[in-house]
């Protein structure tokens, strides 16, 4: 409650400027068009972003992203203009489901992109299945059920960014082969933390290792002394999923309690390792493992291209949030020119767009039928390179679809959900255990 | 020996609450405001801090500009806005209600919206060993500046005139300000030590608790349940109510994980149940 009259505030300034950048904006559309005898209609593209709250930086990553690849084409795309119309969500499923709304119902979006927070991707998925808007998530929301058969299945759903048990299960196999069996997990206490704990328990006791210990904070932790004390010391790595601020503050206690200096850390989506965090980790966040399905350092002409654009503008190391909102602007676009601007014709756009494979700053990028992504996972290292403190790809996952190392019946034989193992993560038997 | 470093652990972050809690409570005695701001004070103080180190690199100075920086600030929200609301609660509660956004909006302009840890001081960057264990030299640290501090404040309150004054204004700023005692600059004094009070915490929490936005709300929030547990206006009750609170969450979340969530307010409402105005409180 308190929270949402301060982002609020927040937002209407916020809202000024864009209004305002859209003003200057217009005056340009115009005389760019006037030249043109019969210009198409604008393509307009909804963005629902976090730009205030919590969730700020992430949502300012993706926009950048999303700005840098439209740029690239001139804002233009088949013979029409691409209109972006951007809301700020404030990290609220509420808020966000009124923001679908008025971009849909009021602005009349064609498409519907952004997504940082996995509730509010829930949130807004129902209302765009039910008006068959097309979703093109392209920002962190990683609630795995939106790509999977079932109840939240969305026809009219496709996602740039990555689900959240895939980067668990290359953490798994990476630690397996490290020859470390047993590892202490801590996660924060929320279906996010479940679901990727559960993911990597899954992965990590198919190979043969055991989870001998689970602590689960709660996302306002304030102090992470305890916890980080708590931690079994024979254990042969520690896997965390602290997401936003918990992570830099456990890794704080986790170095100056002197345990990172005795177990390897893991830290499954590079919560900890996360770009504008090494530099305030220095020297003490040298060593540290993560996973994800982006590092800015891929050695690639496509990423050091976007790399160089993005610090241009953002003045910082992009986090993967900028290269799925850059995979989901170019989908977007390539997909618009397959059915020569006809974006309005919902299904056929869908289907071009599931077809598409392209080289993106992540790497290749292809789609299953489900609308998930099929991309690379990165293991990375926090290494000194130069003056800065960066994610070094160490190792290498290619063509990781949303199931793997599974298959789809594979996953769905298990008879527990991950939300379901919480305090039993250590029990093989139990989480291996079929229908 | 782990007990001892949970035990460690427990007090630093108890004394650490002290210092947040410490003068929302002074504020609260004397001049009877619920100051919503508090948890600003701490950001700003903590932001302040992080600049100072990135600048000169010395901790110690941000140790005394980001407090002094923010006194003033709490100073001007007295003397220019909350004054012209004397004894009107709602207004005044409204009024740093409304300081509270102003200061988050501006705190994510200056500083952008990335969570930040203030580096520790060199000096105090490493462990010492405790049974085989290692434990940070800077949360002793901690230790011991939180209790210098309060051992301040309990000189400055009983053994100074000004202490005095301040005494007889929390017990009857009427009857004070009868005797002569000039209670307008007492309130402004009162209001910039309980702000210096909060940016100190923030410098000094900033590498157990770091800031970032939404972190004006959880000090705030922090510092009310060891303020009710202790009792409003009673800088003894926010000692004994901080290292209350710090003890039983830590060892809360040791024995019973699964209520971590809840390890600091259900201490708070089995205490108000038998003492409704906190453990010292008067009321």
């Amino acid at each position: 409650m308190l929270t949402s009259v301060a982002t609020t505030l927040g937002r209407s300034t916020r809202r000024r400027a864009i209004a305002g950048a859209l003003a200057c904006a217009a005056p340009l559309a115009l005389v760019s068009s006037a030249g043109l005898a019969q210009q198409a209609p604008p393509l307009k593209i909804g963005v629902i972003l976090p730009l205030s709250g919590n969730f700020t930086p992430a949502g300012e990553d993706a926009l950048t992203g999303l700005k840098i690849y439209f740029d690239s084409i001139n804002n233009e795309v088949a013979g029409r203009k691409i209109q972006l119309i951007v809301e700020d969500e404030q990290g609220k499923p509420d808020v966000a489901l009124t923001k679908a709304r008025k971009l849909v119902e009021g602005d009349k979006v064609q498409i519907l992109t952004g997504f940082v927070s996995s509730a509010v991707a829930l949130a807004v998925n129902g209302y765009a299945r039910e008006k068959k808007i097309p979703m093109i998530v392209s920002a962190d929301g990683g609630a795995n059920e939106l790509t999977m058969p079932g109840p939240l299945a969305n026809p009219y759903l496709v996602r740039t960014s990555q689900n959240g048990r895939t980067p668990s299960a290359a953490a798994a196999e990476f630690v397996f082969k490290q020859g470390w069996r047993k590892v202490a997990a801590i996660t924060s206490d929320y279906a996010g933390g479940f679901d990727t704990i559960g993911g990597f328990a899954q992965a990590f006791c198919r190979l043969g290792g055991t989870i001998t210990q689970e602590q689960y904070p709660p996302l306002t932790t304030n102090d992470y002394g305890p916890y980080v004390t708590n931690i079994q010391r024979d254990a042969d790595a520690v896997v965390t999923f602290l997401p936003g601020a918990n992570g830099l503050k456990f890794a704080n206690q986790f170095i100056e309690l002197g345990v990172k200096d005795k177990i390897p850390l893991m830290d499954i989506f590079g919560q900890i390792a996360y770009e504008p965090y090494l530099k305030q980790l220095g020297a003490n966040g040298v060593g540290i493992y993560s996973v994800l399905h982006y590092t800015p350092m891929i050695k690639t002409p496509e990423n050091e291209r976007f790399v160089k654009e993005y610090e241009a503008r953002a003045k910082r190391l992009p986090s993967d949030n900028g290269p799925d909102a850059w995979v989901g602007a170019k989908a977007i676009a390539e997909a618009a020119k397959a059915v020569d601007g006809k974006v309005e014709d919902t299904d056929k756009f869908l289907a071009a767009f599931r077809t598409l494979k392209f080289d993106s700053p992540k790497g290749p990028i292809a789609f299953d039928k489900f609308g998930q992504v099929i991309q690379s996972m990165y293991v990375r290292k926090v290494e000194k390179v130069g003056n800065d403190y960066v994610n070094t790809p160490i190792q290498t996952f290619n063509n990781v679809d949303q199931f793997w190392p599974f298959s789809l019946a594979d996953l769905e034989a298990y008879k527990y959900r991950y939300a379901d193992l919480k305090g039993s993560m250590g029990d093989c038997k139990k989480v291996l255990e079929k229908k | 020996m782990i007990w001892v470093i949970h035990t460690l652990n427990g007090v630093s972050f108890g004394i650490l609450l002290f210092l947040l809690a410490a003068g929302l409570s002074l504020i609260y005695g004397l001049m009877k405001i619920l100051n919503l701001t508090h948890g600003s004070y701490y950001l700003v103080g903590a932001y302040i801090g992080s600049t100072v180190i990135a600048t000169t690199g010395s901790f110690i100075l941000a140790l005394i500009i980001a407090p002094l920086v923010v006194a003033v600030l709490g100073a001007v929200m007295e003397r220019f806005f909350l004054r012209r609301f004397h004894l009107d609660e709602l207004p005044q509660t409204l009024l740093t209600f409304g300081f509270l956004f102003i200061f988050a909006d501006l705190s994510l302009w200056i500083w952008g919206g990335d969570p930040i840890m203030l580096p520790k001081p060199a000096m105090f960057s490493r462990s010492i060993d405790i049974g085989g264990l290692g434990y940070p030299t800077y949360r002793l640290l901690l230790i011991g500046v939180g209790l210098l501090v309060a051992l301040i404040l309990w000189w400055f309150q009983e053994r100074t005139r000004v202490g005095a004054m301040l005494r007889a204004g929390v017990d009857d700023a009427e009857i004070a300000r009868a005797m002569g005692i000039d209670v307008s600059l007492l309130f402004t004094l009162v209001f910039a030590v309980g702000a210096l009070l909060a940016a100190l915490g923030g410098v000094l929490g900033g590498p157990i608790i770091g800031a970032g936005p939404g972190t004006d709300f959880d000090v705030m929030l922090l510092a009310f349940v060891v303020v009710i547990i202790g009792g409003l206006g009673s800088l003894r009750g926010a000692l004994v109510g901080g290292l209350v609170v710090g003890l039983l969450d830590n060892f809360g979340k040791i024995f019973f994980p699964e209520f971590a969530l809840f390890t600091i307010f259900v201490p708070m409402a089995v205490i108000l149940s038998f003492r409704p105005t906190g453990l010292f409180g008067r009321g």
